[in-house]
């Protein structure tokens, strides 16, 4: 990635840190000074669904062209999308442990995170099950493809249909955001910012796992 | 020196702001060193 994106990207996460917890923030009930936890844990979330989906994208472009490249790239994204997924988990968390007085207490939000987690982390599972290269990016990207359907349905529709103690999505039912237009610059800017950091980390991934794949086909 | 020591005594969120921002730094410093290691590697 050029220079400048990865300075443009320090530049963005650096001022939503900045701006996101100095600036003032209107008084929300019962949330308080905690309702900025939405700019650290909501691109977490975002980043986690970009993920998966981008690995089902490139799990879908293995199984047309057979070509191992796009096998690593899903593996990479998958593996980020884990990452974030678990950092959205624990910032959820955190906030739960003070809005809510526990760290967790199975509310659908957080049943359905938890599942998504095992989904994935069964896929994690299946990939270090088998040695043959070739039937392992075979049915992994089944797999994911698979996995990355259920996404929207534990992320999108299952809180929205149970009865959850979480905050109203961003967009909610009546599709309005109700956000200060500060807090919404904000938290724009921290949906940029994220999502180029995880590109970024995408590539340097993806570059890895090459690099690696490439080594370990020279010593065979 | 004495009155921001009491500044940031009053005003937390002002420590949090600037314990994430130093994780955040670190983070940033690490992933750079990183992409630069992996540049080294495939020119090789």
């Amino acid at each position: 990635m050029k220079n400048f994106i990865t300075y443009a990207i320090f530049v963005i996460i650096s001022a939503v840190i900045i701006l996101g917890l100095a600036l003032p923030i209107p008084d929300i009930p019962a949330l308080g000074d905690k309702a900025r936890v939405l700019y650290f844990h909501v691109p977490m979330s975002w980043i986690s669904v970009l993920a998966f989906f981008m690995s089902m994208w490139y799990s879908i472009r293995y199984l047309k062209t057979r070509d191992h490249n796009y096998d690593i790239k899903s593996y990479s994204s998958a593996q980020l999308g884990f990452l974030f997924c678990i950092l959205a988990t624990a910032t959820g968390s955190l906030w739960a442990k003070f809005s809510w007085g526990s760290f967790w207490n199975w509310d659908p939000r957080q049943t359905s995170i938890f599942i998504l987690l095992l989904i994935y982390g069964a896929y994690f599972a299946l990939r270090s099950a088998i040695e043959s290269e070739d039937q392992r990016a075979k049915l992994s990207s089944v797999y994911s493809i698979i996995a990355a359907v259920t996404v929207p349905f534990f992320v999108f529709i299952m809180p929205r249909i149970v009865e959850s103690l979480h905050p109203d999505p961003i967009l909610n039912t009546q599709g309005k955001i109700n956000m200060d237009s500060s807090m919404l610059t904000v938290f724009l800017s921290a949906l940029v910012g994220f999502t180029m950091l995880y590109l970024w980390m995408l590539d340097l991934k993806i570059r890895a796992e090459k690099l690696n794949y490439k080594k370990l086909s020279l010593t065979d | 020196m004495s009155s921001l020591y009491d500044f940031l005594e009053t005003n937390s969120l002002y420590i949090v702001l600037l314990i994430v921002l130093i994780i955040w730094v670190g983070i940033f410093g690490y992933l750079r060193s990183l992409d630069k290691k992996i540049k080294k590697l495939e020119e090789k």
